[in-house]
């Protein structure tokens, strides 16, 4: 049971890392972003690249989050202005197929590229005894990794001009630029750190279990949804969701089928909605 | 009137001759059986997503819906074919106008509808995976000979599917010149003001969803027919809502024979790069994101656009010229594509301080 509900936990953990990014995107610029799976594999790849070239696990690590948000900077700089130049629902739609496209060819590049390239990160002791539950390392890693990562973003949020900034444009646009903030600057730099949000799930997928070349559409599906029911706007929202997700996730592979595990997981997720059309908490906190 | 059925008839007409162009392949037939299937689906979605902003990313499950359920109709409770097909359009209609009716009803816009839609065709997917004493899970099953035996005459399975497509051009361009058809347009530019001036959104767009779902259930009970074989896979998104998506775009959304002009150039593409195997994922990809960029009104309206041009240039050159006052091109003549040129929006705004998208649902 403990283990059920600690998996759960870190599953959902590693889910917020995910959605995260996209709940930042579509905040601050009102585009839902598909590619963000995509920019979690690019990630993911580079580290398993660079390990292969026998690069420290650290520092193939960390280029593997630059990559990923470098990826983010670059569709934000070219592709992603034609968006921004609209606004309101046309913005959103524009924002949608452009990054789907992306995400289209992001996924043949990878498949043709490297098709045989897989992440996974193996920690020096499989499990861990722990005031008598085993645990597994991995299990740590990403739950340590999760926590650490929301803890500076939290603080960046908080803490720094910036982050009242970013705080500011996602309450209001308008707003925001009235008092003098370069709407355009913050956007890019919260794309990249979307992107290096991605990155760090995508290593957290490699610690729990492994990250493959196919793997973007359903990271982006998932982001997707734990962000919609979290409410498209709201960092604590998104974080409820997912652990609810993940809690519910685990509960139900160790219990039913996978297959059954995904109709009620999206069942839960679609009442969610219905019950809650702005998300569990529709505003930022 | 007999100018504006011509669009359609002339498009008949080509489809009708296509077997005799490919000279009776097998592998030109089925070609073109896919294509035709794929200009349905878009004539569809065109109805949901160009005319009603309805995003349904569940054509492939409505699809496999129809599918599967035909199959079962047929082979488990021995309906006869004709009326195991009605009653699978019937209730593939209904399920369509019932996600339509809640998306309205709980209020979410495009975005929600995407998403809910998106979730009901991953469930479908596993459904049918977890199914197996059903549907034989990824395996899938063989449908050859089961309902009207058209996956042993291709030619006739071919212009049965042709005759669905003709039919349901006919229907769209009815429906659009109709009474209700002004209704349909104000609703695509502007739900609002449509709504301020009297036109009953919700039965509009759960009738169009109903209509369209009903189609494509159709459409996919005839794809298992014709097929022989229907499997998870097959009607998964990306075998269906991509390349549906895809070929409305590049078509014209909006437009009457943007779908079918569309298809026939998503399947010329497709047959293209087939043989590199994964690079038409990333093909389909560039395509979009280039289509979408450079040229987003789509291929119909913008050959339209031509020849209006060229046909105002031969006007002012004969000041009366016989003839010309009868029809305009009607409706198709001038869609205005969803999302509008450069510079509409943001002249009089500015792009940069532009207010925030103001409600997420």
């Amino acid at each position: 049971m403990t283990s059920i509900v600690l998996d759960g936990l870190v599953q959902g953990l590693q889910l917020a890392l995910l959605s995260v990014g996209v709940v930042f995107v579509y905040g601050l610029g009102g585009v839902l972003n598909l590619a963000h799976g995509q920019l979690a594999v690019a990630g993911g790849l580079a580290v398993a690249i660079l390990r292969s070239a026998r690069w420290h696990p650290l520092l193939a690590s960390t280029a593997g989050v630059v990559v990923a948000g470098s990826l983010a900077l670059l569709l934000d700089r070219t592709l992603l202005r034609a968006a921004y130049a609209r606004r309101g629902e046309e913005r959103l739609l524009l924002g949608l197929i452009l990054t789907l496209g992306v995400s289209f060819a992001l996924d043949g590049f990878y498949a043709l590229g490297a098709p045989n390239v897989a992440l996974t990160l193996r920690m020096p002791s499989p499990s861990l005894e722990i005031l008598g539950v085993r645990v597994r390392t991995a299990s740590l890693a990403v739950g340590g990794l999760s926590l650490l990562t929301f803890a500076v973003l939290l603080a960046f949020l908080r803490g720094t001009r910036v982050g009242q900034a970013i705080r500011c444009i996602i309450q209001n646009e308008v707003g925001a630029v009235l008092c003098g903030v370069d709407v355009e600057r913050v956007r890019t730099l919260t794309l990249f750190v979307s992107g290096v949000l991605a990155g760090v799930a995508a290593l957290a997928q490699g610690f729990s279990s492994f990250l493959g070349p196919e793997m973007g559409t359903e990271f982006t599906i998932l982001a997707v949804i734990v962000a919609v029911v979290g409410g498209v706007r709201s960092l604590t929202g998104t974080f409820l969701a997912s652990l609810l997700l993940g809690l519910v996730n685990s509960a139900l592979s160790y219990t039913v089928g996978t297959y059954l595990t995904w109709i009620v997981l999206l069942t839960v997720a679609v009442l969610t909605l219905l019950v809650r059309p702005e998300g569990l908490l529709a505003y930022w906190p | 009137m007999l100018r504006a059925a011509a669009p359609v008839a002339i498009t008949a007409l080509l489809l009708v001759a296509v077997p005799a162009l490919v000279g009776g392949s097998s592998y030109g037939l089925r070609i073109a059986s896919l294509t035709v299937i794929v200009a349905t689906y878009a004539v569809a979605f065109n109805l949901l997503f160009g005319h009603t902003r309805q995003l349904f990313l569940c054509i492939g499950a409505l699809a496999g819906g129809g599918a599967y359920g035909f199959v079962l109709l047929v082979r488990d409770l021995r309906l006869a074919p004709p009326l195991a097909l009605a009653v699978v359009a019937v209730g593939v209609a209904a399920f369509g106008a019932f996600l339509s009716y809640v998306s309205i009803r709980r209020g979410f816009g495009v975005l929600f509808v995407g998403v809910v839609t998106l979730a009901v065709s991953i469930m479908f997917h596993n459904l049918l995976l977890g199914l197996r004493q059903y549907t034989n899970g990824e395996t899938g099953l063989a449908t050859r000979g089961v309902g009207f035996g058209l996956g042993n005459a291709p030619q006739e399975g071919y212009l049965v599917l042709v005759g669905v497509l003709v039919a349901a051009l006919a229907g769209h361009q009815a429906l659009l010149r109709s009474r209700h058809g002004l209704a349909f347009q104000a609703l695509g530019e502007d739900e609002l003001s449509a709504a301020l001036s009297g036109i009953d959104v919700t039965r509009y767009k759960v009738g169009a969803a109903a209509v369209a779902s009903g189609l494509i259930g159709l459409v996919g009970a005839l794809y298992a027919d014709v097929n022989g074989f229907i499997s998870p896979s097959v009607f998964a998104l990306g075998h269906v809502d991509i390349p549906v998506f895809v070929a409305l775009l590049l078509g014209g959304m909006r437009t009457l024979l943007g779908p079918v002009v569309g298809a026939v150039l998503f399947s010329a593409v497709d047959e293209v790069v087939r043989p590199f195997g994964q690079l038409t994922v990333l093909t389909y990809g560039t395509l979009m994101v280039v289509l979408f960029l450079l040229f987003r009104e789509g291929v119909v309206p913008a050959v339209q656009r031509v020849l209006l041009r060229a046909w105002a240039r031969r006007l002012r050159a004969r000041p009366t010229p016989p003839g010309v006052e009868g029809e305009p091109v009607a409706y198709v003549a001038a869609p205005r594509t969803v999302l509008p040129p450069e510079g509409r929006n943001t002249a009089s705004e500015g792009g940069k301080a532009s207010a925030r998208d103001p409600s997420p649902r």
